[in-house]
């Protein structure tokens, strides 16, 4: 069991950086961090994907020397979802980013219970 | 057109003509309206007649899905209870004409009085358990703004908790549906039951529990114990004529889902002997027993008839758990003598409450002496509750006790009849009293502070019609006992 | 290949593609843009799902000339068709219904982003329902989020940013979780493409191989989306985004968004893992379970509330259950009734949300049950709407509610007797606690009181009108005229496997 999670070291490290986002993306009070932790989760994906996609001693399928035998080659689409979902993330981020300074603009902090207590007040 | 479109007509002309009074700008005149509510019921009870007149006649109006028909069948059950109740209807509205002019938001009172109607009768025609479903539940939805029309808190109150007991004893009655479905090839009505019984082998048990629940979810609107407490509380808050009707009528059509669940789907024979009926007879029993107890210690006058009618329906779901032809005669004459009379009795108490705005029994010393007709027509329907002999409901109880002996069922044999009896000296104890007390106030009573409080004739009218109907259908019941021996006869 | 074939693909690129042009209109052109290509695209739809019935065979549409397993694919059945067409109906619907107040709650500045967040969600709805492609789905969950977010972010106050920001969050805990659960999945098989994968699974489940890991994989997927629908414990950010946001919003949220996700969850259910794959490994139990537990604390929650929308908002929550509590019973009968359940509820639950933002708007726009006494007199058709989508809700006879009730109660009865047992004993609780505060609300709209209200200068506007009519229409067909459905639905699910 140790030694499956040795040899599979970059799932390993993906899934714990996938667990350290999550939680921090649930638990984190600071929007900010929240943020971060969303980040996290997202680039362990990708380090998972990108782990899946590599097959060590191939390089990436670029004909440069007419080599056309699909041997040679790592497996292009992971790299391909990567991308995607990099354009993804980056988006999601950008508006979360952009709520947390409407935030901060109408409750002038970026602790999330704060903002929640502060907006039960409001009345109208 | 095919004659067996003629059901729908007394189903839809008062639902359709009901929905319409707040709408018709003309019928914002009072008086054109009362004339327009009771020229619809009187239509609508003489199509009833009609209907009922052209044999048995069926109609498969709509499929839903594979298992839900909508589909009306005309039949003998079917016939006695709308009949039944258009009649009732037709009294009650005209009493409504006079006694809702002290009540505010008459035309919606009106709208939903009148296309109550028609889910009713619909409900009598009712051909499959599906069909009588979905009116069960119109019939819940309708009366209750009649229930609420105070529109006070506890009105409200009472119609929410109105809303409670009838939805949990029609969904019990639906989950009950399901289970049906599996163990029968149809749930059309027919005589003796539907059930497969090579389906039904090896799950007894389960179906027999499916039918206690489902008498005891229907037996909520017939005010049966467990579920009666809806009762007492939404009784006195209606309308004295709604009250009439609710009482009378609404009742009974708990008492028709339970024979049809009981006599038309599962068959008499599947339960008779089983714990299903002895769990049945003890709970009715039991809520006759203590339906007079709590009336008999009852203040508010609409309140102890809403209790009399808690004892009195389960005299008739009594007879229905004997399984046996007189047992079930004289529940189906209970079911005509009690509707008359409870009738009666709610709008004498709303002639009371609308002349003189009592509304305790102690308050109605010498009201004999005030509504002298009133009361006498009060006190003749009383005596014929209690079952006073020749009175009509001595003949419905008489048979009762004597279904009871012929079951044979060693504890119930003779309980039933003691129970019986013991609740008829309580009826006269909480119903005569009143009378007493009104026509014989004592020595202390002020006589020089008597006005004469006689309502009008659109009140007393009513009340002296049901009030003969119930003593001469006492005199002479011959007829009416045939004619619910033969139904029962056909059923068992 | 016929024309009708290619609708699917252009009905999404066309909305797309207005999303983008509706960022430079003025507001009132965006939103005619809007209201003409919902419509359009629900005429396409129609032609499609009158092709996919007349052929009675569901078809492939490849994208690009990639064959499988490497391209990228559209799938169209008899149920995707009907579903597409479905959601541009209640999304019609709920445009019209909620104009006015569209106009009310955003500023003039912004009203036409608002069109644009229209046309994305229904972009990604589509796409949502037709694609063929585990991945492409995934993109497609998430611009159906960011549109979401805009939808709920748009009326710019404190409140509804909050509550944009927690639907955010929350949001992206599901899609991390359902693209962990995709790229896992991707490990094990290899594929991409539902039919592919399918294929993979159903041999890895035969060589019992990898089943920790499948097991994994599918309570990632499941719970992922169980999050976005808001499934009984992952509910949190519902009352708040439906309750905050302007009222056509609230209705496409809790009709289109959370119903495109269970879709989804449906799809991987048949398409991708294999009903059977799903209940071995237990996972219907679990949904169950959840289910059973959210139709009931839904309820007692919404019993609580004294606000109109977050009422509707909790009921949301146990009606979510009631659905899942269909997949839950792993049977085909009980999915037909989640689907059924899905269409039945939508209709309802958007004509409540509408109706409710009218009878606010003659109780000085005040949420509370107290201002709303006697709206259903100020705003007669608001209020009859109100009600016939409370007595839906209930399961009243006639009423669409009743009819998926009915398919529910069925298909619970030919299930295991101990889910039997658990199915039926919690519809009837769930049934009569919704009568509860449903009939109650209802009588409370009708108590006439608070008169200084009456404005008697105050006008409907046309277009609430006719929506309010049509939902109410739509209503009673899918009470009465449900037997087509049920069989179109029945087919569409025979053609996922």
């Amino acid at each position: 069991m140790a030694g499956n999670l040795f040899t599979n070291f970059y799932e390993t490290v993906a899934v714990i950086l996938f667990g350290i986002g999550f939680t921090t993306l649930l638990l984190h009070r600071n929007m900010i961090k929240k943020i971060l932790g969303l980040n996290i989760m997202d680039t362990a994906i990708y380090l998972f994907l990108a782990a899946k996609g590599y097959i060590s001693g191939r390089v990436a399928p670029i004909i440069v020397d007419g080599v056309t035998d699909p041997v040679n080659y790592v497996n292009p689409i992971p790299s391909g979802l990567v991308l995607t979902g990099i354009v993804v993330s980056v988006s999601v981020t950008a508006l979360m980013l952009s709520l947390t300074i409407r935030l901060y603009r109408t409750y002038h902090t970026l602790d999330i219970d704060e903002i929640s207590m502060r907006s039960k007040k409001e009345d109208f | 057109m095919n004659s067996n479109y003629m059901i729908l007509l007394p189903v839809l002309l008062p639902v359709i003509a009901g929905l319409l009074i707040p709408v018709i700008k003309p019928l914002n005149n009072r008086n054109a309206r009362n004339y327009y509510v009771i020229g619809i019921i009187a239509l609508t009870g003489i199509f009833t007649v009609f209907v009922a007149s052209l044999g048995d006649i069926h109609l498969s109006l709509w499929k839903m899905t594979d298992s839900l028909e909508i589909y009306f069948k005309v039949d003998g059950m079917g016939r006695l209870f709308a009949v039944l109740t258009a009649a009732m209807w037709l009294m009650s509205a005209i009493f409504s004409k006079e006694y809702m002019k002290h009540e505010h938001d008459e035309s919606r009172y009106f709208a939903f009085f009148v296309s109550t109607l028609g889910v009713l009768v619909g409900l009598c025609f009712s051909g499959n358990l599906i069909t009588m479903y979905v009116f069960y539940e119109f019939m819940t939805l309708l009366t209750l703004p009649l229930v609420l029309h105070e529109l006070t808190k506890g009105s409200i109150a009472a119609g929410v908790k109105y809303l409670f007991y009838s939805m949990t004893g029609a969904f019990l009655g639906l989950g009950g549906f399901f289970f049906l479905s599996q163990y029968a090839d149809t749930l059309t009505f027919t005589e003796g039951g539907v059930l497969n019984m090579t389906k039904v082998a090896g799950h007894e048990g389960l179906l027999l529990a499916v039918v206690f629940f489902m008498i005891l979810g229907f037996g909520s609107k017939a005010g049966m114990l467990p579920l009666h407490g809806w009762l007492p509380t939404a009784h006195p808050v209606a309308p004295a004529p709604a009250s009439a009707v609710l009482s009378g009528n609404i009742t009974k059509m708990g008492v028709l889902a339970i024979i049809r669940v009981v006599y038309y789907i599962v068959g008499a024979d599947f339960i008779r002997g089983t714990w299903v009926q002895y769990a049945w007879m003890g709970v009715a029993l039991a809520t006759v027993f203590m339906g007079s107890m709590l009336a008999y210690k009852e203040q508010i006058l609409k309140k102890r008839l809403a209790y009399s009618t808690v004892s009195q329906v389960s005299y008739v779901l009594f007879g229905l758990s004997l399984l046996n032809v007189t047992g079930m005669t004289g529940a189906l004459l209970h079911v005509v003598f009690h509707s008359v009379v409870k009738n009666a009795l709610f709008l004498t108490a709303g002639a009371i409450i609308y002349k003189t705005g009592k509304t305790k029994v102690s308050e109605l010393t010498g009201i004999g002496k005030e509504m002298p007709v009133m009361m006498w027509c009060f006190t003749l329907v009383s005596v014929t509750l209690v079952g006073i002999p020749p009175t009509s409901a001595f003949i419905s109880k008489w048979y009762l006790g004597l279904g009871s002996l012929e079951t044979g069922i060693s504890v119930f044999s003779w309980l039933g009849p003691v129970v019986l009896l013991v609740s008829a000296l309580l009826t006269a104890g909480y119903l005569i009293t009143i009378s007493i007390k009104g026509f014989f106030p004592g020595a202390d009573y002020d006589y020089s502070s008597l006005t004469k409080q006689e309502p009008k004739a659109v009140m007393v009218v009513p009340v002296v019609i049901l009030t003969v109907v119930a003593v001469v259908c006492g005199m002479f019941p011959n007829s009416l006992i045939s004619f619910m021996s033969s139904l029962a006869g056909t059923i068992l | 290949m016929e024309l009708v074939q290619n609708f699917p693909f252009f009905n999404i690129v066309m909305c797309l593609a207005s999303g983008v042009i509706a960022s430079i209109l003025s507001g009132k052109n965006a939103r005619r843009l809007s209201i003409g290509l919902v419509s359009v695209v629900g005429i396409m739809s129609t032609c499609v799902l009158g092709y996919v019935l007349k052929t009675g065979e569901f078809y492939t549409y490849m994208m690009g000339h990639h064959p499988a397993p490497w391209g990228n694919e559209i799938r169209v059945g008899v149920l995707e068709a009907s579903m597409a067409l479905f959601f541009c109906i209640i999304m019609l619907l709920c445009l019209l219904g909620g104009s006015k107040y569209i106009a009310q709650d955003i500023e003039e500045s912004k009203l036409n982003l608002y069109f644009v967040m229209i046309n994305l969600m229904l972009s990604s709805l589509l796409a949502l329902v037709y694609t063929n492609d585990l991945f492409n789905a995934y993109v497609f969950v998430e611009i159906n989020t960011i549109a979401a977010c805009g939808l709920i972010m748009i009326r710019n106050n404190g409140k509804s940013i909050l509550s944009a920001t927690k639907y955010m969050i929350m949001s992206s805990l599901g899609s991390g979780m359902l693209l962990i659960g995709i790229s896992m999945l991707y490990d094990l098989t290899g594929h991409l493409l539902m039919s592919n994968i399918k294929e993979s699974v159903a041999t890895i489940a035969a060589n019992g191989e990898y089943t920790v890991p499948l097991t994994v994989v599918i309570g990632l997927m499941c719970v992922g989306l169980a999050i976005k629908s808001a499934l009984f414990p992952f509910h949190s950010w519902l009352p708040d985004a439906y309750g905050n946001s302007t009222a056509s919003s609230s209705a496409i949220l809790s009709s289109l968004v959370s119903k495109a996700y269970i879709f989804l969850l449906i799809k991987i259910f048949y398409r991708v893992i294999g009903l059977h794959v799903m209940i071995d490994h237990k996972i219907t139990n679990t949904l169950f379970a959840f289910a059973i537990v959210g139709m009931i604390m839904g309820s007692i929650s919404a019993m609580k509330q004294h606000d109109v929308r977050r009422l509707i908002a909790y009921s949301s929550v146990a009606q979510i259950g009631y659905i899942y509590m269909g997949i839950g019973l792993g049977t085909t009968a009980g999915m037909v009734a989640a689907v059924f359940h899905i269409m039945s509820h939508s209709a309802s639950k958007s004509m409540l949300f509408i109706a409710a933002r009218g009878l606010s708007e003659v109780s000085g726009n005040s949420k509370d049950f107290k201002d709303l006494k006697g709206a259903g007199y100020r705003n007669k058709i608001a209020g009859i709407a109100f009600a016939v989508g409370a007595f839906s809700m209930v399961g009243i006879p006639l009423f669409a509610g009743f009819t998926s009730k009915v398919y529910f109660a069925e298909a619970a009865i030919t299930a295991s007797p101990k889910k039997m047992f658990i199915a039926m004993i919690a519809l009837a609780i769930s049934t009569i606690l919704n009568a509860v505060y449903f009939i109650r609300a209802t009588i409370s709209i009708y108590t006439p009181r608070n008169e200084h209200f009456n404005d008697p200068n105050f006008k409907l506007a046309f277009t609430f009108r006719v929506a309010l009519v049509l939902f109410i229409i739509l209503n009673f067909f899918l009470g009465i005229g449900s037997y087509p459905i049920a069989q179109a639905i029945e087919k569409g699910l025979a053609m996922f496997s």
